[in-house]
């Protein structure tokens, strides 16, 4: 391979801006393994007393479990309805169906702020400003996007034929997409659920707008505690969200995967 | 005759400005193999569609067995469908798949074991049971979608072009099952395709079907023998069409002139008995000759070899090309290229078409 000046510019350049992009993330690792009471890198030896302050704090712990409920009960919703309005459409799959599916995915193209206002002006209305179920509603619409995609992707490998025979074989619809349609679609329904998951569990725009004492998200702890405080058990808590993150997004990659690679036959 | 086991009257579709189904009648009689073809677009498959209740009529009704089945959602139709491209479920084990319309139908688990394996080994599929779809052929894919069709006892079973994604060899080899097997269960077929071998070798009766509306329908020999129209002389096998002159009736056969020959043709209901017609003559009814030997003389244009006949294009001054259709192995005249030859036909060997 010849080494002329300007692959090696690229090269260096492409490095560069990958390191730009991860070293952020990664230096969360070894602050949280600090020595010492405040953020910053290990000076003496490493230590696990912040990640043990993590583990043995009231107020940490309900934010996790507050963000991991929210979570699944949003990735539930927005699989649910998302994979309804997928099927629909599947049946329909005329140009009103075509369209309603590019509307369902403009939320992802609307700035978070913009979109976190409209739910702040709408849900001063109906009265859900500081509740779990006004957190869990705004973050089933901002997931939903995700999950049709996901779904879609599945569904547009499956013969249109196959709901077809199984009304001829004698199941009436609710049945053949209960027996025939939704097993099929299985691998895209979880990889939708999981992003789901993961679009709840670390949203935080929404949460400062439509939250103030009452419901406390991780994010929104983390948020706070960076403002008011420089405790490294935030780097601990980022590192073990970096981790966690890294395990489910492989998850989700690998089933996506297997689910688009085709049978051996 | 007894009641058709189902019946379409007066059954139009239309999409935009396309006409699928122009008015179309048809009566299925029980146990019978009836085949609709037609080649694309002719509306053989939406009237399938609309028999197994996939495709809303715009107007029209279907019969089966005396009852208005025409606003009855398909499942509740009990006629089988063997779809193309089988339509197997992925997510089932071939067993699960042959069970399925048992286990709707709220069967017991033993009942279900018992019909499962009756019903894979009518097609010879015994042994697969625990594969999954995936994992077999295109043949036996086609054997699982026919044994999931049959399990539930359907008195009619639909098939939607079930060998056209087959190579030639397999699909002759289940064109001989699906008609034995036809045989032995009574049931009706209806049977969609465009292929006129698949029509001729194994429907009791077919309906050929051409923008919609039906041209022409009877027993493979009766079509192929007396085709009506230009299209079903040349949609079923080929024909020579031959421009002639009627000079009328005698008995019951008509008498035409062509290039200053005079000869009886069999004629149909609905043949003008006078002017100018088209007669269907069949490549291989025509005879060669030397000269001499024959009426009419013209010389050999191309030859075509294709192993158990071989065609012969003979070009004619006033008949224009007329093909030919040899055994190669006989005994007459053994033609060559720039040859000039003869050629002739027995009375009522050409047949008068209605479209002239």
């Amino acid at each position: 391979m010849p080494r002329s000046p300007l692959r090696i510019f690229f090269a260096t350049g492409s490095w560069a801006i990958l390191a730009f992009l991860v070293l952020p993330i990664l230096v969360v690792i070894p602050v949280s393994l600090t020595d010492t009471a405040f953020i910053g890198l290990p000076k003496e030896h490493l230590s696990l007393q912040h990640f043990d302050t993590f583990l043995h704090s009231p107020e940490w712990l309900q934010a996790t479990w507050t963000s991991i409920w929210i979570g699944i009960i949003v990735a539930a919703a927005s699989t649910a309805l998302g994979t309804a309005f997928c099927i629909g459409c599947w049946f329909l799959s005329d140009r009103a169906a075509t369209i309603a599916r590019w509307v369902m995915i403009v939320p992802i193209l609307v700035p978070p702020v913009v979109q976190s206002l409209g739910f702040y002006k709408f849900w001063v209305t109906l009265g859900l400003i500081d509740t779990h179920f006004g957190v869990i509603l705004a973050h089933t619409l901002l997931a939903l996007p995700y999950v049709t995609i996901s779904v879609f992707a599945a569904l547009t490998n499956l013969d249109r034929r196959i709901p077809q025979a199984a009304r001829n074989l004698g199941a009436p619809l609710i049945l053949a997409i209960r027996t025939v349609i939704l097993p099929s679609i299985r691998p895209g329904m979880i990889t939708g659920a999981i992003f789901a998951f993961i679009v709840s569990f670390d949203e935080i725009v929404g949460v400062l707008f439509l939250t103030v004492r009452r419901v406390e998200t991780l994010p929104k702890m983390i948020w706070e505690g960076i403002q008011e405080s420089v405790d490294p058990v935030i780097a601990a808590v980022a590192t073990i969200l970096v981790i966690l993150t890294l395990l489910v997004t492989a998850a989700a990659v690998a089933r996506s995967y297997a689910a688009t690679k085709p049978h051996p036959s | 005759m007894s009641e058709p086991i189902l019946s379409v009257r007066q059954a139009i579709k239309t999409y935009g400005d396309f006409r699928a189904l122009d008015a179309v009648n048809l009566d299925i009689r029980e146990g019978e193999f009836l085949t609709l073809l037609g080649p694309s677009g002719s509306g053989k498959s939406t009237l399938l569609s609309a028999i197994a209740g996939f495709t809303a009529l715009d107007s029209g009704v279907v019969h089966a067995k005396g009852d208005d089945i025409t606003r009855l959602p398909p499942e509740k139709r009990g006629l089988a469908m063997v779809f193309q491209g089988y339509a197997l479920f992925p997510t089932m084990s071939v067993a699960e798949n042959v069970g399925y319309p048992l286990r709707v139908r709220k069967w017991s688990k033993a009942a279900i074991r018992e019909r499962v394996t009756e019903c894979l080994d009518l097609v010879q599929m015994g042994q697969f049971a625990d594969r999954m779809p995936q994992q077999l052929s295109g043949g036996q894919q086609q054997r699982i979608a026919l044994a999931r069709a049959l399990s539930f006892k359907p008195d009619v079973l639909l098939l939607d072009e079930p060998l056209s994604a087959l190579d030639k060899q397999l699909r002759a080899d289940l064109q001989w099952e699906l008609k034995a097997l036809h045989e032995r269960l009574g049931v009706t077929f209806i049977y969609v395709t465009h292929d006129q071998d698949e029509a001729l070798s194994m429907s009791d009766r077919i309906v050929i079907l051409k923008d919609g509306a039906i041209q022409q329908e009877g027993a493979p020999n009766e079509l192929y023998d007396w085709p009506r129209t230009r299209f079903v002389a040349n949609f079923l096998g080929k024909s020579n069409c031959i421009e002639a002159r009627m000079t009328g009736r005698d008995g019951d056969h008509l008498i035409a002139e062509a290039a200053g020959h005079r000869f009886a043709v069999h004629a149909g209901t609905g043949v003008a008995e006078t002017g100018k017609g088209c007669l269907a003559l069949r490549p291989e009814r025509i005879r060669l000759g030397l000269p001499g030997d024959e009426p009419f003389t013209g010389r050999v244009k191309q030859i075509s070899y294709l192993g158990e006949r071989c065609q012969v294009l003979v070009d004619h001054d006033v008949l224009g090309e007329v093909l030919v259709s040899q055994p190669t192995w006989h005994s007459g005249v053994r033609p060559e290229p720039r040859m000039d030859v003869s050629f002739g036909w027995d009375a009522k060997a050409c047949v008068a078409l209605v479209d002239a």
